[in-house]
């Protein structure tokens, strides 16, 4: 089967599960979960930074979308849908714990959260040899704000203006957050580098 | 253009740079290096979308919970599928130990909501307890069904019908089991159906306690 073929056939069996979960029937709810389920949970275990958090926003994110199911009328992809509730989920929890979702002030950053001005600097290129596995302890280690932005833009896809209205921030924000938190990847990942270059 | 200019601009860059920025970047080995760095993090990054797994339990309590609220209204029977076996462990004792779990916690719970006296004690249930059709229900689920009918006579109906929903799911799973003792999916499939069931009493008890 072509690529086109199967998500052509993935689009009408996503539709069909909708349909059947509206009904409650168990294994079209299965279904959905199993579709989304690795989006959604590496999308929380990575605002968390926690195996059991991620796992129960997981969990949260997903009956909240099964008990408003029978509201969805598809104007929008179900995917994004289930998303943004995701988000949602992941928000209201960041802000119960009192934790910054994101910098509103960009003078409130510390010193040790604001990236290094490199400018001139006669470092080695990154491009081409960014690993995978050192980016994702590199985004764990990113202050959540910065962490925030930069997961949904970089790795979820959202635009500014989707973020900015998730979050509650400006446009402007978050295009400077993302940077940020970009520049303060790329020294993570130098200094990780650097670090390993110099043990025997 | 200098340096400094560039990276002021740098954050409201999209994937087209004007001309003056494509001079600088032609001249300047450090800002074309920066901007190749903070392009391959982003390029990368969007490999670790939806790369991570969570573990088989998520879905098991989204299950009761969905059959706890009414919104699945064909529960399963019979899966067509077993869980994903969890790699490297060997579940032949966790069965037993589930079931003594299920048995224990089922005890702790009555004599917390009820104050009546243990399991042992009861009496089995009369012969012809047995509905048309359906299977006969052991003693702890039938006192089960008794203490929710007595707290919550409107959720009586839909708790017996996850009861027998799970305990066909036990039915199923031990079948499974014992046909093969080495089979550690059947083994997990049995000890994820003891869990839902003891999901099924948590969630009663703690609905039907003041």
């Amino acid at each position: 089967m072509t690529d086109a073929k199967k998500q052509q056939s993935n689009k009408l069996s996503e539709a069909e599960a909708i349909e059947r979960a509206k009904l409650g029937d168990a294994e079209a709810f299965e279904a959905l979960y199993n579709l989304h389920k690795r989006r959604v949970y590496s999308l929380c275990l990575r605002m968390t930074a926690n195996t059991a958090a991620a796992e129960d926003l997981t969990q949260e994110a997903f009956l909240q979308l099964f008990r408003k199911i029978g509201t969805f009328r598809g104007e929008s992809a179900f995917s994004t849908w289930l998303h943004r509730m995701s988000v949602n989920v992941v928000l209201m929890q960041l802000r119960k714990k009192g934790l910054p979702v994101v910098s509103l002030e960009e003078t409130m950053e510390t010193e040790e959260d604001a990236p290094r001005k490199e400018l001139g600097a006669d470092d080695a290129r990154l491009a081409g040899s960014v690993d995978r596995m050192q980016l994702q302890r590199s985004i764990a280690a990113l202050p959540p704000g910065y962490r925030m932005i930069f997961l949904l833009h970089d790795v979820e896809g959202y635009e500014h203006n989707e973020i900015a209205e998730m979050v509650g921030c400006s446009i402007g924000n978050s295009k400077s957050q993302l940077h940020k938190a970009r520049m303060k990847l790329r020294e993570i990942l130098k200094t990780s580098r650097a670090e390993k270059a110099a043990k025997p | 253009m200098t340096c400094e200019e560039f990276e002021r601009v740098l954050p409201e860059l999209g994937d087209g740079h004007t001309t003056e920025q494509e001079a600088h970047l032609k001249s300047c080995s450090a800002c074309s290096d920066l901007v190749a760095d903070l392009n391959a993090i982003s390029q990368q990054a969007r490999l670790l979308q939806g790369s991570e797994e969570p573990s088989p339990w998520v879905w098991n309590s989204i299950e009761v919970a969905l059959q706890q609220e009414g919104l699945i209204r064909q529960p399963h029977l019979a899966r067509s599928q077993p869980p994903a076996p969890l790699l490297g462990w060997k579940l032949r004792w966790l069965v037993p130990a589930a079931a003594m779990f299920l048995v224990a916690f089922g005890v702790l719970m009555f004599q917390r909501g009820t104050g009546q006296p243990p399991v042992a004690e009861q009496q089995t249930p009369p012969v012809g307890v047995e509905t048309a059709g359906l299977q006969p229900m052991a003693g702890d689920d039938l006192q089960l069904l008794k203490t929710v009918g007595e707290r919550m006579p409107s959720m009586r109906a839909e708790y017996e019908a996850n009861l027998r929903s799970v305990n066909a799911y036990i039915r199923d799973a031990e079948e499974s089991a014992d046909s093969d003792p080495n089979d550690e999916v059947a083994q997990q499939y049995l000890r994820n159906a003891y869990e839902q069931k003891a999901m099924v009493y948590e969630m009663a008890l703690d609905r039907s306690l003041p």
